[in-house]
């Protein structure tokens, strides 16, 4: 109907241009804005909204769920292979060196404490995943990106948005070098 | 007539969990508390068709 008698209008004036087209009645190029079919959110239109939000929730979690259930579906403790990182006279007390456990996209910092105590742990941030480093001065583990701070021989938060502690690499020393052998399961 | 905002108000509710659901399972998935996250994904999954439900009882009203 809004269009029938748009078309009327534009029919009464009509002035034929050089290559045979009609130009519109008006001149302030709004004959294109209907206001009848305008979008508005009205109170169903939200709704539907909102029922689209919860099956996209619904939806992303499943991964989580499924990664879940194939962790569970393991049987037993988690197998990791044992592999050397360093030798222990190659790092001095109070230095870290940087290596990968258990796959090569884990980074991870092995941390000589002592003469004789060396920890270790995965070094991605609990919070966001930047890489953690040692602060030799603090003698803590530092995040970077939002100031998140580590205590070094408990892998714990200390300070900032980290909630999580670093998961613990355990180590044996053997003849004078260091070797990963596992992940530390966090207590529950 | 005067509409019933009863829907909107619900659906408000469902998003909340869903929110608070997602949070929980991710945190509990780091945690490595496996169990957790498959129940929170669980109840993620439920609180869709109770959306769907809740829209199709208020949608007239
Ligand atoms: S990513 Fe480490 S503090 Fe935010």
């Amino acid at each position: 109907m809004e269009h029938d008698h748009h078309k009327d209008k534009t029919n009464e004036n009509k002035t034929i241009n050089k290559n045979n087209t009609v130009p519109f009645a008006e001149d302030n190029f709004t004959h294109n804005i209907k206001q009848l079919q305008e979008r508005k959110l009205d109170r169903r239109g939200f709704m539907k909204t909102l029922v689209g939000a919860a099956g996209v929730f619904a939806v992303s979690t499943l991964p989580w769920g499924a990664l879940a259930m194939r962790e569970l579906s393991r049987d037993g403790e988690k197998q990791y292979a044992e592999k050397e990182i360093v030798k222990l006279d190659d790092v001095k007390v109070g230095e870290a060196v940087q290596f990968t456990y258990p796959s090569e996209h884990h980074t991870a910092l092995l941390i000589r404490t002592g003469e004789q105590d060396v920890v270790a742990y995965q070094n991605a941030c609990t919070h966001l995943l930047c890489p953690v480093f040692w602060d030799k001065g603090k003698e803590k583990l530092v995040c970077p990106c939002h100031h998140g701070f580590f205590d070094v021989t408990t892998g714990q938060p200390t300070a900032g948005p980290p909630q999580r502690p670093l998961p613990q690499i355990t180590l044996t020393v053997k003849q004078g070098t260091v070797y990963a052998t596992g992940v530390k399961r966090y207590e529950t | 007539m005067k509409r019933s905002y009863y829907g909107v108000l619900c659906l408000c509710f469902v998003l909340l969990l869903n929110i608070f659901f997602t949070q929980k399972a991710i945190h509990a998935f780091y945690y490595q508390n496996y169990d957790a996250t498959i129940i929170f994904a669980i109840l993620n999954l439920v609180l869709f068709p109770a959306a769907v439900i809740i829209y199709q009882r208020e949608k007239k009203v």
